[in-house]
């Protein structure tokens, strides 16, 4: 056993590799928000098309699988962080390695709309980057009558971020598959820009580093 | 187990990492359809099936296993294979550090250094680390390598710099993969600077603030002087020192009374939790007593066998005191025990209860032998109580019988045998015995004898009592072979035996006493006075011949169930011979009474004939004998002939085979006697009698009342010669058949017997018979034949045949006539003999005559011819030669004579036409015929 387990183990992931290496391109996304916005059932809507009732607060889940983006198949990676702030000293971590955000509150609560403006921060300085592709959403709009963050309102504060707003209910599907493809493509737009800018900027780099050495 | 359906897929996993033992929900797709499709699930390497939960096809919940780092979720189904997975899961063992609460061992060696003290400069120096020590900026905006990647290219290392795992390759890959090589050694040469740097610190701090270190030096060394001087100069610290001691005595004065209310508060806490932690102890002794009256002695043995063990041999004095309660509680508990022990009345299981509570309550002494003596005396008293209130009773009652049989012997003593001779055949003595106790209970009371009743307690107490004895004794001897091999005493298993046998024997012997008391002769007077002395009746047999079977019966129940106990043993033998003894003696007995009934039996007859086309007519008797051997039988048969497996044969002994066959004989033969008495010496109806029966028999009984019912003699004769030949052809064989089938042996010897005393008393009644018939015929021949002056030389005038000859005729007709209404078969046998006899007294007269005349010699050939044709049927060789002589004494006829002959016989048949066709056509008796026959010849 412990002589076959080791070289098992290490076909097993030269495999999977393999496999998940088919579909080149896979989009990085990280869902943040305040605990029990929801983050987690959009995640399993839009992953198994399934709705879980009971609450059960997240740590960090993880989820892949093969979507077809505007007729081209691709991957999309969903990392559910832990909205509570037990975890907030691990959200570097991972924002660090996500390529595009979901940050979700719920419309009948009212701290998970204010939430929002410290996660976008944490994003920002974690990334270093405005215009990392980012979507606000407004869940639980199934309960339309508890509403307490107003759509003006959420929508004032996307555009001052110069993000989109879209308001989603796990519950009944609506919007979900929205939220994820739209955010794919802004990824997918901005990977492409990144790639085109790579080859021009090859050399800027160089200098900077140059200067950076310079100065010390 | 070819994969059909796709393999499953792992899609998401909750959480993504965690410490071993995580639980984590797994979904994707293709896990199966039920339970048990799944079989197998690997994260990171390590099987996890055990704590897999299958939730549905697309979900499983599952407990990590101890891998370590990042790697793949991988299911097993039945149908679809292997599985694969897009994401991992990631195992990391948790740090806890040495304030933090952990739930699980952690090994420190790794992470705590032993010298806590020092890990200050470490900590310092960790805390100083530079975000880059050698300095080369890094330009790539991220890196390249993930930390996934680097953990599978470095497994079990790490790129912290404080950790023992340290990878310098790690490092570089992960901070300067784009570095190059200059830079590296520029960063090498920057990273040695910074290090030489350091260790050169505390000396160029020194150098550059010299003077102030040494100023410093100066004022310590000064204080140090100024403390010398003080020191030489007084005792300062002595004073100290008192000064501290009387604060201290201050303090303790201060405190004493808290201090003392708080040792005593420990003590009294102490002592308390002593009690806590003893109470098994201190409560024992209530404990007990609620047990034992609760009736858990399990509990209570149990209780003290512990305290015995853990508080026996205490030096403690407290637990010494409490122990030795408990010790007196069992003490008495003990003497309890042994006190129900002594109690007889308590069950086999209870006893033996009883007797494992007292061993291990450790009872002095053997408490099971103690019992089983105990048990075996009160048996023995039982047995002997039980004989002692038999005896009285039957003597009381005997006295009382005496007594009321002198009140009322006028008035019940008749009753009691009348009913005991029943009028009708059928009814059977016990029958007799219960319509008597309707009519009189106190007789009926006094008639179940007190021995029946004494067999009855007996083999009750026996049945109930000794097996539980007997079982007592062999647990007794099993168990101890069982525990303690070495206290198995062989000289108790004598003892034992003994003991049994002693019971058995007494039981035996006051059977004996009550119903064999001759079998008790040779024991000493003494002894058999032991044993119970029945009262002797003075009237006949006291236990009847009814109740002996159900007697026999008890002992052989008792007999057989309590050899059942010790199949091999020689205790039983005893019993087996009682009830070997007691079956004999029943048979005996019956046999006995049967003869004597059958003897008795004349007092019973009727004289009422039945009419029975084939047998003849007979009375009842010889049916009610047969009833009452068959009876008797019966009886027999369960309780003697009916042989139980363990049981000897009862013919299997010479002596009381041949007592049984000379029983049956006499009992066969005993009947004869019956008959014959009753033929010669009938027994004289009392009127008082009559009453008597009229009043219990009723109306039925009066009609026959009214006419003689005793015939005359030769009436009586014929009856009883039919019930003989009845008795002798029918009735015989078929008791002897019967006796036969029940296993009598040598009944040819008394059939043959039987058959040889009925023979003779048949021809001793045909003799007499005959006699009582032919002397009156013969006796008035000669005078009838010469009456008037008669003469047969003077003769005159032969006008037909004379009229004594006509008497002679009708005479023998009356008794065809008797004979053929009791029994027809006789008849020939009869008539022949009688027939006979007339003749020869006919031919005698006719060859007496000196001279005829003419007229004589035709008389006395129309008579004689008469005769001869008359009797023709019944005739016989010697008849004919008589004819013959005479016929030869009569002088020859004339044609004329011979003519006158013939004219006159004919004249004479056809007037006597009727009462000669008797002796025409025997072989054809019509019943009707004979009516009008003997209504003819009356």
């Amino acid at each position: 056993m412990s002589s076959s387990t080791p070289s098992c183990f290490l076909l097993n992931t030269a495999m999977s590799k393999a496999k998940t290496q088919q579909p080149a391109v896979i989009h990085k996304v990280i869902m943040v928000g305040s605990g029990g916005v929801g983050k987690s059932a959009l995640t399993l809507q839009f992953m198994y098309d399934e709705f879980v009732e009971d609450y059960e607060p997240t740590k960090a889940d993880s989820y892949r699988k093969k979507v077809v983006l505007d007729g081209e198949e691709v991957q999309i990676d969903i990392l559910d962080t832990a909205g509570q702030e037990d975890y907030a000293a691990i959200r570097d971590n991972y924002f660090r390695s996500g390529e595009g955000f979901l940050c979700v509150f719920s419309i009948k609560e009212q701290e998970s709309f204010q939430a929002t403006q410290d996660f976008r921060e944490q994003i920002l300085r974690v990334k270093n980057d405005e215009n990392i592709p980012f979507l606000l959403v407004g869940n639980m709009v199934d309960l339309a009558e508890q509403r307490q963050v107003s759509v003006d309102e959420a929508t004032k504060r996307a555009q001052e971020w110069k993000v989109s707003y879209v308001e989603t209910s796990a519950k009944t599907r609506a919007n979900v598959d929205k939220v994820f493809y739209d955010l794919m493509r802004e990824i997918r737009s901005r990977k492409m820009e990144a790639s085109r800018q790579n080859n021009g900027k090859q050399k800027k780099k160089k200098d900077s580093r140059k200067k950076k050495c310079v100065i010390l | 187990m070819a994969p059909r359906n796709a393999p499953p897929l792992v899609t998401g996993v909750s959480p993504k990492e965690g410490p071993p033992g995580t639980r984590i929900t797994i979904r994707g797709e293709n896990f199966g359809d039920d339970p048990r499709d799944l079989i197998g699930l690997k994260i990171c390497g390590m099987d996890c099936l055990l704590s897999a939960e299958w939730k549905s096809s697309s979900k499983i919940i599952a407990r990590t296993g101890p891998g370590k780092g990042k790697g793949d979720i991988i299911p097993v189904t039945r149908n679809g294979g292997k599985g694969s997975c897009t994401v991992g899961f990631r195992g990391y063992f948790l740090q806890i550090g040495p304030l933090q609460e952990s739930a699980i061992w952690i090994d420190e060696s790794q992470t705590v250094r032993p010298n806590l003290d020092h890990g200050r400069p470490s900590a310092a120096i960790a805390a100083k680390e530079e975000e880059d020590p050698l300095a080369i900026l890094d330009e790539s905006d991220k890196p390249k390598l993930t930390e996934e990647e680097l953990l599978e290219m470095f497994p079990e290392a790490s790129g912290n710099m404080s950790l023992e795992n340290f990878s310098p390759g790690w490092y570089l890959l992960e901070h300067h993969q784009n570095g190059s090589f200059d830079d590296l050694k520029a960063g090498l040469n920057f990273m040695k600077r910074k290090a030489s740097q350091r260790s050169e610190g505390p000396i160029t701090i020194v150098r550059s603030n010299l003077t102030a270190i040494l100023d410093c030096l100066d004022s310590l060394s000064g204080m140090y002087e100024k403390y010398k001087e003080d020191d030489i100069r007084g005792n300062c610290m002595n004073s100290y020192a008192v000064l501290l001691m009387q604060a201290k005595s201050c303090a303790d004065g201060l405190f004493q009374e808290v201090l003392g209310r708080k040792d005593k508060a420990d003590s009294t806490r102490n002592a308390l939790s002593v009690i806590q932690k003893f109470r098994f102890l201190f409560h024992l002794p209530l404990n007990i007593q609620r047990n034992i009256q609760k009736g858990d002695y399990n509990m209570v043995i149990n209780d003290y066998e512990k305290a015995k063990s853990l508080f026996a041999d205490t030096e403690i004095q407290v637990f010494r005191k409490v122990y030795k309660e408990v010790e007196r509680r069992i003490a008495n508990f003990r003497d309890m025990l042994h006190k129900r022990l002594r109690d007889p009345h308590n069950t086999l299981d209870e006893q033996k209860k009883l007797i494992r509570y007292l061993v291990s309550l450790e009872y002095k002494g053997d408490p099971a032998w103690e019992c089983l003596d105990n048990q075996q005396k009160w048996l023995i008293e039982l047995l002997d109580d039980c004989k002692d209130d038999r005896i009285e009773e039957e003597k009381n009652s005997l006295q009382g019988e005496n007594l009321a049989a002198s009140q009322n012997s006028l008035q019940w003593k008749p009753i009691a045998r009348v009913s005991k001779s029943p009028t009708k055949g059928g009814i059977s003595r016990e029958s007799s015995f219960s319509s008597l106790s309707s009519n009189d209970q106190q007789a009926w009371k006094f008639r179940t004898p007190q021995k029946v009743l004494f067999v009855e307690d007996l083999t009750e107490l026996m049945l109930q009592n000794f097996p539980d004895f007997w079982k007592l004794g062999q647990s007794y001897f099993t168990r101890e072979k069982s525990e303690k091999g070495v206290k198995i005493d062989t000289s108790k298993h004598g003892k034992m035996k003994q003991m049994m046998t002693e019971v058995i024997s007494l039981f035996a012997n006051f059977v004996r006493a009550a119903f064999l008391p001759e079998s008790l002769e040779n024991l000493p007077e003494a002894e058999r006075e032991k044993f119970g002395k029945w009262p002797t009746p003075s009237k006949q047999e006291h236990v009847s011949g009814t109740w002996l079977p159900a007697c026999v019966r008890n002992i052989r129940n008792c007999a057989n169930s309590l050899s059942a106990l010790d199949s091999h043993g020689d205790t039983m033998i005893v019993l087996n011979e009682l009830a070997f003894d007691m079956r004999t003696n029943c048979m005996f007995s019956l046999l006995k009474q049967a003869i004597a009934d059958v003897k008795s039996l004349h007092a019973k007859e009727t004289w009422v004939v039945e009419t029975d086309d084939e047998l003849g007519g007979t009375t009842q008797l010889p049916a009610l004998f047969e009833n009452i051997v068959n009876e008797a039988i019966q009886h027999l048969h369960e309780v003697v002939v009916m042989t139980r497996p363990s049981e000897p044969e009862i013919f299997s002994q010479r002596p009381i085979q041949k007592e049984a066959t000379t029983l049956c004989s006499q009992l066969l033969q005993a009947f004869s006697h019956c008959m014959e008495q009753l033929v010669f010496s009938p027994p004289l109806h009392k009127t008082e009698s009559k009453h008597s029966v009229k009043i219990i028999i009723g109306q039925d009984m009066e009609l026959d009342q009214m006419e003689d019912p005793i015939p005359s003699m030769d009436k009586r004769l014929i009856i009883m010669l039919s019930n003989c030949n009845h008795t002798l052809h029918i009735v015989v064989p078929r008791i002897i058949e019967n006796l036969t089938k029940h296993g009598y042996v040598e009944m040819e010897k008394a059939l043959k017997a039987a058959q040889e005393t009925y023979q003779e008393l048949d021809q001793r009644l045909f003799s007499s018979y005959i006699e009582q018939k032919s002397d009156p015929i013969l006796g008035a021949m000669e005078p009838n034949m010469y009456r008037g002056g008669f003469n047969w030389k003077t003769w005159k005038n032969p006008s037909g045949v004379r009229n004594y000859l006509k008497e002679i005729i009708m005479s023998v007709i009356e008794v065809h006539a008797e004979v053929y209404s009791i029994s027809p078969k006789f008849v020939l046998r009869v008539m022949r003999k009688i027939t006979e006899s007339v003749c020869e007294e006919m031919c005698r007269l006719i060859q007496c005559v000196p001279d005829f005349n003419a007229s004589g010699a035709i008389q006395a050939r129309l008579e004689l011819e008469a005769l001869r044709t008359t009797v023709r049927i019944y005739s016989t060789d010697h008849i004919e030669s008589c004819f013959k002589e005479a016929f030869e004494c009569i002088p020859e006829l004339s044609d004329e004579g011979k003519r006158v002959v013939r004219k006159l016989l004919e004249n004479t048949q056809s007037s006597m036409k009727i009462q000669l066709m008797c002796f025409h056509d025997d072989a054809l008796p019509a019943p009707v015929k004979l009516n009008t026959h003997a209504d003819s010849s009356c």
